[in-house]
């Protein structure tokens, strides 16, 4: 099984969040698998943190839910709002800038 | 054996403040996420032990899916989150719904209520039956 990385990126998980659930409405359990398959492995974190940052923002309006009935089991499903894809357009922005940022620092010759 | 205490998240954060439909959903999810854990154990070979045990790692830590929870500070209830205001609020809505006290009180105890009802019909029934007759008695002598 995975190793996890228990303090939870912050502001990662949202924007994969968002970003898998533009494509698709999706459960819990899926997400997490959805998020490991996307990034190849690279992020796996302890699968219950994934619940309240889904709470929060359905609470905020970026995300809305519904209860379905699968094989005996009832689960939720969550999708994107309109809100949710105007955040998910800003997360991609500030994420781009500070990747841009980082990969520019990289290349700056180090003087250690 | 290590396993799952959904009844200590439960109550950790209920005593930190978080709404209790929150609490309940979380609890809900987390225990469809563990089931769904188990099964894809069970599904590569694990036996029942090993595959709940892995489920539970990973879920993750009881107290580190709490610190998430509480980390979300509109999961809280209003109360925790304007606690002044619910200074005020709780106090005030109280007063105003003391002179309603003994409708609640009675529509929660309904049965006992009823039979009170009976008790008391039955009570001024012989009561006026017993004047009634006294009545006849002082009449007739």
């Amino acid at each position: 099984m995975a190793q996890s990385n228990p303090p939870f990126m912050s502001g990662v998980p949202e924007l994969l969040l968002l970003r898998l659930l533009d494509q698709s409405e999706m459960y819990g359990y899926e997400l997490v698998r959805s998020i490991r398959a996307a990034t190849g492995e690279a992020i796996s974190l302890g699968e219950g943190v994934i619940y309240p940052v889904l709470h929060s923002l359905e609470r905020n309006g970026s995300l809305k839910s519904k209860r379905k009935a699968v094989s005996g089991r009832t689960r939720v499903y969550y999708s994107l709002t309109g809100k949710g894809r105007q955040r998910l357009g800003k997360l991609q922005d500030d994420w781009r800038r500070i990747q841009g940022g980082i990969a520019n620092a990289l290349e700056v010759p180090s003087h250690a | 054996m290590r396993e799952l205490d959904l009844s200590r998240l439960q109550s950790e954060l209920l005593r930190s403040g978080v709404a209790p439909r929150h609490v309940r959903r979380t609890v809900d999810e987390l225990s469809d996420h563990y089931e769904d854990l188990v099964e894809q154990g069970l599904s590569e070979g694990l036996d029942s032990r090993s595959a709940r045990c892995g489920a539970v790692t990973m879920l993750g830590e009881v107290e580190v899916i709490a610190q998430a929870v509480r980390a979300q500070p509109e999961l809280r209830s209003w109360a925790f989150r304007f606690p002044r205001v619910a200074a005020v609020v709780y106090p005030l809505t109280f007063v105003m719904l003391l002179p309603a006290a003994p409708v609640f009180i009675g529509a929660a105890h309904a049965n006992h209520l009823a039979k009170w009802v009976v008790c008391l019909f039955l009570s001024g029934v012989v009561t006026a039956a017993m004047f009634l007759m006294l009545q006849l008695a002082i009449t007739l002598t």
